[in-house]
């Protein structure tokens, strides 16, 4: 019986990746960008801005609605704790909803997303298709949004449609 | 095989690269290199190896396993754990 998935690609986010200087824990660099960081694969947003947990001192922040210029702003804000690269055109984000969403990344990725242990807020940086991916939960209806190298980002949206297909 | 990453959890060992033993330290000069570089201890038991999360938080962490059983003991961050 086919389940169903909706997905699509976000458009006009700006990101950027966030790698703290050597010796800056996760509250200096959340401190100075408002968001209560921590080295965990979790999400933290204040409203204005997202980060999601990539590694040790590592985040991938996102402004869902920018202004020009957001990373020049999070360099500024950074400045001393961190080093920020702009990767707004490096990443696609794609979106899955639907009662289909967690079905169509259970084949995919050799992660548990089972709700107890994955749920709104949880991150995973893995591998889908061989194709770098980081997934992350919005909510439980499900929604996660997907970002991989946007080079790859027909790869990934032929592993989505032929997956979509196959539920 | 799966391998816990002290960020990520634990994972399938393909998204890893695998090093080696991870007791070996580069000698200032030249004596000592050839040993560095070459040589390797076989050990039947417990070994601490370092692997690189490459698809997933791109760290170098330090595993502790057993080479008899495969039996993964623990691992630590290799920035932590000064390999």
């Amino acid at each position: 019986m086919a389940e169903h998935l909706i997905h699509s690609e976000q458009e006009g986010w700006a990101l950027a990746t966030v790698m703290a200087r050597r010796a800056v824990g996760p509250a200096a660099v959340g401190a100075a960008l408002e968001l209560e960081l921590r080295d965990e694969p979790v999400a933290v947003s204040n409203g204005a801005i997202r980060a999601i947990g990539t590694g040790p001192g590592a985040w991938l922040v996102i402004d869902t609605e920018p202004d020009h210029g957001f990373a020049d702003a999070l360099q500024d804000r950074l400045e001393g704790l961190a080093s920020v690269s702009d990767q707004s055109s490096g990443y696609a984000v794609f979106r899955l909803s639907g009662a289909g969403a967690r079905t169509a990344l259970q084949r995919g990725a050799a992660i548990d997303f089972h709700p107890d242990v994955f749920a709104p807020g949880s991150v995973a940086t893995t591998a889908i298709a061989h194709i770098g991916a980081i997934v992350w939960q919005v909510d439980d209806s499900p929604t996660y949004d997907v970002a991989v190298f946007r080079s790859l980002s027909g790869s990934f949206r032929h592993w989505l449609e032929e997956t979509a297909a196959a539920l | 095989m799966r391998l816990p990453c002290p960020y990520c959890g634990d994972r399938d060992a393909q998204e890893f690269s695998y090093r080696g033993d991870a007791g070996p330290r580069r000698p200032e000069g030249e004596d000592g290199l050839f040993d560095y570089v070459y040589l390797r201890d076989n050990p039947a038991g417990p070994i601490r190896e370092l692997w690189y999360h490459a698809n997933g938080c791109r760290n170098w962490i330090v595993v502790t396993r057993d080479t008899r059983t495969h039996e993964v003991h623990g691992s630590s961050l290799a920035r932590e754990s000064g390999a």
